[in-house]
C-alpha cells in the first residue's frame, strides 16, 4: 500500500512518535495528579479525566484529517492541477459553531467545580495553618496550640482548612495526590479545604518558583486514622524530650484553644533525658513508601568525622547557648524561642530534615548543621562546621555537631 | 492675513561615500531589506544561544539528582532561555519578516519611517547584549521570564541580576513600541494603489494585527517593570511586601502584557504559514476573510482572558469563572484556522518543499498545543496543571511546534527573495526531521511528567518518583534538535555561495514579492503596481486559478504588476556571480526614484539611549546617565532635522 519512498520514510517517524506516545505512559506515579485522594481531587480529576478524553479526539480527528490529506492531495500524476475553491460558507459556520458547542460541554461542569471546592469550608473544619518560607514549610494547627514544620497530619474523612501564607515571597502548596494547588501570596491569606479519604503518605511540593532551592521545598504528609491524629496533636503539644519544664498533661483531643493543666508531678531539678522512642503516633517508618524518602545525594566536598560518636546530653547543654536558639524553637528550652526557622520540638520523629530535603537520620542531621547552605543552596541557616567556609566562620568541631545531632535526634 | 511660519529649508547634503558599500552601508542603512536581515542574523544568533542554554537545561535534567550546574546557575538558565527564545528570537525574527516583507507584499518602496526602523533594530540589538552581558559578570537574570514580585525586589534579589533583566527588558520595549508605530503607519498609508485592505496578502494582515497588540500590549509591562525599577532603585513601595504592597499588582500587569505577547508571538508564524500553504497546494487560502477577521478576534480578546494564568492565586470563584469562559472562546477563532488550513490543503497538489514540511508541522503542532491549552483553561483542573511541566509542555508545543515552525516555513520560503538563491532541500530535510522528530521527544513526554506530578522550574528532581525514563526522552529529543539545527546553519550559510539561482520567483507565488528580483533593488518596484486582485500574480500565470476571486472592476486591466517586473532589467536573473553587483539592476538614480538616504544618526541615537541605562545599572550613575540622555536629545534633533530624501525636482 505505502509504496511512495516519502511515504516510507513517514512510516518510521511515525513510528517513533507512537513509541513515544506509548513507552511514555509510565505506570508508576506516586505522585500523580490522578490520585483523586480526597473529594476536592475526585472533583477535579472528573474535569480532567473529561477534558483529556475530550482532547485526545479532537487530535485523533484532526491529525487523522491532516494525514489523510497529506497522502491524497500530494502531487502526482493526475494531480497536477487542484481544485480552486476558497471557501465554503456551511463548511465555516458548521466548524466555528461545533467547537463552541463542545466548549459549553467543558464550561458548564467547570463553573459548577469551580464554585463547589470554592465554597467556604465547613465550620467544624480542622484548621491549618500553612505559612511558607524560603524554602521550608510551617504548619499550625490553630485549635490544638501545635506548632510543626515540613510534615503534615491529617486525619482520614475530616475536612481539612488550609489558611495559606508567606513570610517572603510567593511559594504553592501542592499535594499533587490530594488537592489542586494553591499560591502563598505575600499580604494574603488564600484558603484551600480537602477531605483525605485514605490513610496514607503523601508527597509535597513547593510549585511557585521562589529562589534558589525551589526544587529542595518539598513537605510529607501524612493521612492517618482519626484516633492516630488525636495521638499525634496531644504527642506535638508536649514539650520537647528531656525539657526542664515539665511535660504538660496529656489532655483529651480539644477543639477549643490549647490549653494544658499543670502536671502531676513535680519538676526534676536536672533534665532528665529520655532518649528511648515514646512517640506513639507518628507514621511508622517500616511502612513508609520508598518513594517518600528523599535520595538526595550529600555534596561529596562536605565530609565528616566517621569515629566520633554524638552525647546528646552534651548536645542539650550545647544547644541551650548555641547559636540555634536565635533561629528556632524547642517548646521547653526557654532560652530556644527563635521564630525564624522550624520548629524543632519534635524533629526527631520527622521521616526527613531540611525542608523534605534529606532523610532525618544522625548522618544527614551531622552534614546538615555542618554546612546547611552546601547541603541546600541558599539555605540561610549559617553553617557550623569550625573549618568550613562560607560568609560567617564556623563554630563547632565534628564532635560538638554530633553531640547537638544526637540531642536533636532525641526530640521525638 | 494669514500669518504663517516659514522655516528655512534644511539644506539636503550628499550622504558620506563610506556608506555605500562595506560594513559602514550596514551600519547607516535606512533600507528595510537590510534592517530586515540584521534582525534576522542577530535573532539566529540568540537562537543558538538559548538553545544551549536549553541543551545544558536538558542535560541536567536528564537523570534526577544531577548536579552538572549548581541551583543558582541552573536558575538564571531557566530564566534567560525562556527572555531569549521570547525577547530575542521570536519576536525579532517575526520583525524580520515585518521589515523585509511588507513593503513587499503591498507594494511600497520602503516602511514609513525608514530611519524610525533602523534605531529599531539598533536598540534591540543593544538591549540584547546588555541583557546576556550580564552572564559575564555571573549576574544573570534568574528570576523566570516573567519575574513575579517580591522574588524580584531588593530585599529577595539583592544583585544585579534582576536590575539587568528590568533594564534589558525595558530597551527591548522601546523597539518594539518604535518598530510597532511604524508598521501600523506603513500598513494604513503606503499600500499600493488598488491594495485596498481585503486584497493585502495574509501575513501583512497579520503583521498588521500584531503592530495593534504591540502598541497597546508593551506600554502595561512597561508600566509594570518602572514600578520594580522605581522600587529597585528610588525606593518606592510597589512592590515591597514589607510596606504592604499586594504582588497580585506585579501579576496583573505583567499577563495584561504576557497574555498579548503570546499572540504577539503566534500570529506573524500563522501569516507564514497562510502565505505557504497555498502555494505549496497551488489553490487559494480557504477562507481568507474568516482568517483576516479571527486573526483580529483572536487579538480582541487576547487581552481579555489574561487572568488565565493566574488560577492558582486565589483570585474567587467569579473572576476565576470570567477568564475561564473567556479563554475557551479564544479557542474558537484558533480552532477555525487550523479548519482553514486544512481547507486550503483539501483538493489541492500538494509540493513538500522544507517550506511546505514546517508550515504542515505548525498545523499539526499548533493543534497539541491549543489541546492542552483548551485543559488548562478549566480552572478546577488547571490548578493541577499550572505550574507543572504540563504547562512547559503546552507552551513549548504552541512556541516551538506553532511559532518556531512558522517562522521556519518562512525562512525556507523567503530566502530564495532575500539572497538570490535556493536552499538545499535535502539538507533542509535532514534539519525538517530532526527538529520535528526531536521536538516531540523532548515535549510530548513533558505532558506526562506534569500529569505525574513533576513541578517546574526545578534545578533537578528526586529519584524514584517515575519521572527518570520521561526526563532521559526529552533530554534525547533535545540532542535532535541540535543536530537539526547544524543542519539548517550549515544549510544556509552554504546556499548563500552555492545555492541554485532563485529568480524572481522560484515557488509559483501569487503576490506582489514574486514580481520582482531576488533579491530585490533597493527601489523594490521600479513602478508602483496597480493591484486588482488579491493574488495579482496568479492572475497574470495562470487566470484559471483565481477566477472565483473577486476582482476590480477593470477586467482588461487584471494586471499590471508585469510594468514593475519590466522596468527592473530586460535580461532573467543575472549569472550568479553577479547577483548583488550594483549593475544588476538599473539604479534608483537611473529610473528618477528618490530613495531614504543612509545615516548614522539612528544607530547614534539608540546608543546614547543604551548609555542612559548603563549608567542606570552602573550605581545609579547620574553624571552618566544625564550626559548620555542630553547627548540622546541632540542625536534626535540632528535625526529630525535631517531631511530623509534629497529633494523633489
Amino acid at each position: 500500500m505505502i509504496r511512495d519512498l516519502r511515504m516510507r520514510r513517514l512510516t518510521p517517524a511515525l513510528a517513533l512518535l507512537l513509541a513515544v506516545g506509548l513507552s511514555a505512559c509510565n505506570s508508576f506515579a506516586p505522585n500523580t495528579i490522578f490520585g483523586a485522594h480526597s473529594e476536592f481531587g475526585h472533583s477535579v480529576d472528573v474535569l480532567t479525566r473529561r477534558l483529556l478524553y475530550m482532547g485526545i479526539v479532537v487530535f485523533i480527528l484532526v491529525e487523522t484529517l491532516l494525514v489523510i490529506i497529506l497522502v491524497r492531495y500530494r502531487e502526482r500524476e493526475g494531480n497536477r492541477e487542484a481544485k480552486q475553491f476558497h471557501g465554503n460558507s456551511t463548511l465555516e459556520i458548521g466548524w466555528t459553531l461545533i467547537p463552541a458547542v463542545i466548549l459549553a460541554f467543558i464550561a458548564v461542569p467547570t463553573i459548577k467545580t469551580i464554585f463547589k471546592t470554592q465554597a467556604k469550608a465547613i465550620p467544624n473544619a480542622l484548621q491549618v495553618e500553612v505559612i511558607g518560607h524560603q524554602w521550608w514549610w510551617e504548619f499550625r494547627y490553630p485549635q490544638y496550640g501545635v506548632i510543626t514544620a515540613n510534615e503534615l497530619y491529617l486525619p482520614v474523612g475530616r475536612t481539612a482548612n488550609f489558611a495559606l501564607t508567606t513570610k517572603d515571597v510567593l511559594h504553592s502548596f501542592w499535594v499533587p495526590q490530594l488537592n489542586g494547588k494553591r499560591d502563598l501570596i505575600s499580604n494574603h491569606t488564600n484558603y484551600i479545604w480537602f477531605t483525605p479519604d485514605s490513610a496514607y503518605a503523601w508527597n509535597g511540593f513547593c510549585a511557585e518558583y521562589c529562589g534558589t532551592s525551589h526544587a529542595n521545598m518539598h513537605f510529607k504528609v501524612f493521612t492517618v486514622a482519626p484516633s492516630e491524629f488525636e495521638a499525634w496533636v496531644a504527642h506535638q503539644k508536649t514539650n520537647a524530650v528531656g525539657s526542664a519544664l515539665p511535660a504538660p498533661a496529656i489532655a483529651q483531643a480539644d477543639t477549643g484553644k490549647a490549653g494544658h493543666s499543670p502536671a502531676a508531678a513535680a519538676p526534676a531539678p536536672t533534665p532528665v533525658l529520655n532518649v528511648s522512642d515514646t512517640v506513639s503516633a507518628t507514621f511508622p517508618r517500616a511502612k513508609l513508601p520508598e518513594w517518600l524518602i528523599p535520595k538526595t545525594p550529600t555534596p561529596a566536598s562536605l565530609t565528616f568525622d566517621q569515629s566520633v560518636t554524638g552525647d546528646a546530653t552534651r548536645g542539650a547543654t550545647i544547644f541551650k547557648t548555641a547559636p540555634c536558639i536565635a533561629c528556632h524553637t524547642v517548646r521547653g528550652v526557654p532560652t530556644a524561642a527563635g521564630i525564624i526557622g522550624p520548629n524543632l520540638t519534635h524533629v526527631g520523629s520527622r521521616t526527613t530534615i531540611a525542608g523534605g530535603l534529606y532523610p532525618n537520620d544522625l548522618r544527614h542531621l551531622q552534614l546538615w548543621i555542618k554546612n546547611a547552605p552546601e547541603m541546600k543552596p541558599g539555605s540561610l541557616m549559617p553553617l557550623f562546621g569550625k573549618n568550613e567556609k562560607g560568609a560567617t566562620p564556623g563554630l563547632y568541631t565534628d564532635q560538638q555537631i554530633a553531640d547537638i545531632a544526637a540531642y536533636l535526634s532525641s526530640l521525638k | 492675513m494669514a500669518t504663517t511660519v516659514t522655516l528655512p529649508a534644511t539644506p539636503y547634503r550628499e550622504p558620506s561615500h563610506r556608506y555605500e558599500s562595506g560594513v559602514w552601508s550596514w551600519l547607516a542603512t535606512t533600507d528595510h531589506k537590510r534592517v530586515g536581515q540584521l534582525y534576522l542574523y542577530t535573532s539566529l544568533f540568540w537562537f543558538l544561544v538559548g538553545g544551549i542554554e536549553a541543551g545544558i537545561i536538558r542535560a541536567q535534567l536528564y537523570g534526577p539528582n544531577e548536579h552538572l550546574v549548581s541551583a543558582s546557575t541552573y536558575n538564571e538558565l531557566f530564566t534567560m532561555h525562556g527572555t531569549t527564545m521570547i525577547f530575542l528570537v521570536i519576536m525579532p525574527l517575526s520583525a524580520a519578516f515585518f521589515n523585509f516583507l511588507i513593503p513587499l507584499q503591498i507594494g511600497a518602496r520602503d516602511v514609513a519611517f525608514p530611519r524610525l526602523n533602523a534605531f529599531s533594530y539598533w536598540v534591540f540589538l543593544f538591549g540584547g547584549l546588555f541583557l546576556n552581558f550580564s552572564w559575564f559578570l555571573h549576574a544573570a537574570p534568574n528570576a523566570g521570564w516573567f519575574g513575579y514580585a517580591p522574588l524580584t525586589t531588593r530585599p529577595y534579589s539583592p544583585g544585579l541580576n534582576i536590575d539587568f533583566w528590568v533594564i534589558g527588558l525595558q530597551i527591548l520595549g522601546v523597539s518594539s513600541l518604535a518598530a510597532g508605530f511604524n508598521f501600523i503607519t506603513t500598513i494604513i498609508n503606503m499600500r499600493a494603489p488598488g491594495m485596498h485592505f481585503m486584497r493585502m496578502p495574509i501575513f501583512s494582515w497579520m503583521a498588521f494585527v500584531t503592530q495593534f497588540l504591540i502598541v497597546l500590549a508593551f506600554p502595561i509591562i512597561t508600566v509594570a517593570l518602572t514600578f520594580l525599577m522605581l522600587d529597585r532603585f528610588f525606593g518606592t513601595n510597589f512592590y515591597e511586601i514589607q510596606a504592604g504592597a499586594d504582588p497580585l499588582l506585579w501579576q496583573h500587569l505583567f499577563w495584561l502584557f504576557g497574555h498579548p505577547e503570546v499572540y504577539i508571538l503566534i500570529l506573524p508564524a500563522f501569516g507564514l504559514v497562510s502565505e505557504v500553504l497555498p502555494v505549496f497546494s497551488r489553490k487559494p487560502l480557504f477562507g481568507y476573510p474568516v482568517m483576516v477577521y479571527s486573526g483580529i478576534l483572536i487579538a480582541f480578546l487576547g487581552f481579555g482572558v489574561w487572568a488565565h494564568h493566574m488560577f492558582a492565586v486565589g483570585m474567587g470563584p467569579i473572576a476565576d469563572s470570567f477568564f475561564s469562559i473567556t479563554t475557551m472562546l479564544i479557542a474558537i477563532p484558533t480552532g477555525v484556522k487550523i479548519f482553514n488550513w486544512l481547507g486550503t490543503m483539501w483538493g489541492g497538489s500538494l509540493r513538500f518543499t522544507t517550506a511546505m514540511k514546517f508550515a504542515i508541522a505548525l498545523v499539526a503542532l499548533f493543534t497539541i498545543g491549543g489541546i492542552s491549552g483548551v485543559m488548562h483553561s478549566s480552572p478546577p483542573s488547571d490548578l493541577q496543571q499550572t505550574d507543572s511541566y504540563f504547562i512547559v509542555a503546552h507552551f513549548h508545543y504552541v512556541l516551538f511546534g506553532g511559532s518556531m515552525m512558522g517562522l521556519f516555513a518562512g525562512l525556507y520560503f523567503f530566502y530564495p527573495k532575500i539572497t538570490g538563491r535556493l536552499m538545499n532541500e535535502k539538507v533542509g530535510s535532514w534539519h525538517f526531521w530532526f527538529t520535528v522528530i526531536g521536538m516531540n521527544l523532548t515535549f510530548f513526554p513533558m505532558h506526562f511528567l506534569g500529569l505525574d506530578g513533576m513541578p517546574r522550574r526545578i534545578s533537578t528532581y528526586d529519584a524514584g518518583q517515575g519521572w527518570e525514563s520521561n526526563n532521559h526522552l526529552a533530554s534525547y529529543g533535545a540532542a535532535l534538535i541540535i543536530i537539526g539545527t547544524v543542519f539548517f546553519v550549515y544549510n544556509w550559510f552554504t546556499s548563500m555561495r552555492k545555492g541554485a539561482v532563485a529568480g524572481n520567483d522560484p515557488w509559483g507565488g501569487a503576490t506582489l514579492e514574486w514580481t520582482i528580483p531576488s533579491p530585490p533593488p533597493d527601489y523594490n518596484f521600479a513602478k508602483l503596481p496597480l493591484v486588482t486582485s488579491r493574488y495579482p500574480l496568479w492572475d497574470r500565470k495562470s487566470p484559471q486559478m483565481t477566477s472565483e476571486v473577486p476582482h476590480g472592476a477593470q477586467n482588461e486591466q487584471k494586471i499590471d504588476v508585469k510594468i514593475a517586473g519590466k522596468e527592473t532589467g530586460t535580461a532573467p536573473a543575472p549569472a550568479d556571480t553577479r547577483l548583488n553587483a550594483p549593475n544588476a539592476h538599473p539604479s534608483a538614480k537611473e529610473l528618477g526614484i528618490m530613495m531614504p538616504t543612509p545615516t548614522i544618526r539612528p544607530l547614534l541615537a539608540a546608543l546614547f539611549l543604551g548609555c542612559v541605562f548603563i549608567g542606570l545599572i552602573a550605581h545609579k550613575n547620574l553624571a552618566i546617565m544625564f550626559i548620555a540622555a542630553a547627548l540622546f536629545v541632540v542625536s534626535l534633533y540632528s535625526w529630525l532635522l535631517t531631511p530623509l530624501e534629497p529633494e523633489h525636482h
